[in-house]
């Protein structure tokens, strides 16, 4: 599971921070980035020596001059089962429920069988059709006419 | 390629720039070296009296702040009786 995934996840959510400094932030985390950059929102700031105390109503946090992050256990499960539901969609998306490739590809063999099957009846049946030694046709006026051809064959 | 893909789920110990050792599962890392570590707890050493441990919960170390990260034998390390051990504290890393 990757340390930005778990990020992510913590939006809205109390978390802990230290700087390097070793101020802390209590607050509630409002966005992050990729840096992790993060923004918390009614946060308790303490100095490092943890004897003075602020209250922010909003807070920008360069990722840089963090430590470390502390934050909900529960949001470990969280992850995890959303990870878990991103590998079933991608693998649904891949086609079959078997997934492999092996199953792909007996999908694919199938497919082509039916076509050829479907392609030889058409032939078969346009070659009886031709060897046919008698054509009917509609003249109109709903009356059909017997053509009797010469087969050449 | 030096990779933390052997650490995933094990108990490590990791020692920080600020002297700091913490040990615990890891969930997760990144390129940087980024790490999650779940069920985490702080030791705290003192010459005075036995190893403290402070339960810290799901923990996101940025990568730079890490000076060290080992596997941990957990059968040894419960085998240790930590009330009983006294230790200088590490100093943090100055520059």
């Amino acid at each position: 599971m990757l340390p930005l995934s778990l990020l992510n996840a913590a939006q809205n959510k109390p978390m802990l921070v230290e700087l390097k400094n070793g101020e802390t932030f209590n607050g509630h985390l409002v966005n992050c980035d990729n840096f992790m950059n993060i923004t918390l929102r009614e946060v308790y700031q303490t100095n490092a020596e943890g004897d003075k105390f602020w209250k922010l109503k909003e807070c920008y946090i360069r990722g840089s001059t963090i430590k470390y992050l502390r934050v909900p256990d529960t949001l470990l499960d969280v992850v995890k089962e959303e990870q878990n539901r991103a590998r079933e969609a991608s693998r649904n998306a891949r086609g079959g429920g078997a997934g492999s490739r092996g199953g792909t590809s007996t999908h694919a063999t199938h497919i082509s069988f039916l076509t050829l099957l479907v392609f030889y009846r058409a032939r078969d049946a346009a070659a009886r059709w031709a060897r046919c030694s008698t054509r009917w046709s509609y003249s109109g006026k709903r009356s059909w006419s017997r053509h009797i051809i010469v087969d050449h064959c | 390629m030096a990779s933390l893909q052997g650490f995933v789920d094990q108990r490590v110990l990791l020692i920080l720039q600020d002297g700091r050792a913490i040990v615990g599962v890891m969930a997760g890392f990144d390129q940087k070296s980024n790490v999650v570590l779940s069920d985490s707890k702080e030791r705290v050493y003192s010459v005075e009296e036995g190893v403290e441990e402070i339960p810290l919960g799901l923990y996101l170390v940025k990568g730079d702040q890490i000076v060290l990260i080992g596997e941990l034998d957990e059968a040894a390390d419960q085998a240790v009786d930590l009330s009983a051990i006294r230790a200088e504290p590490l100093p943090p890393i100055r520059y």
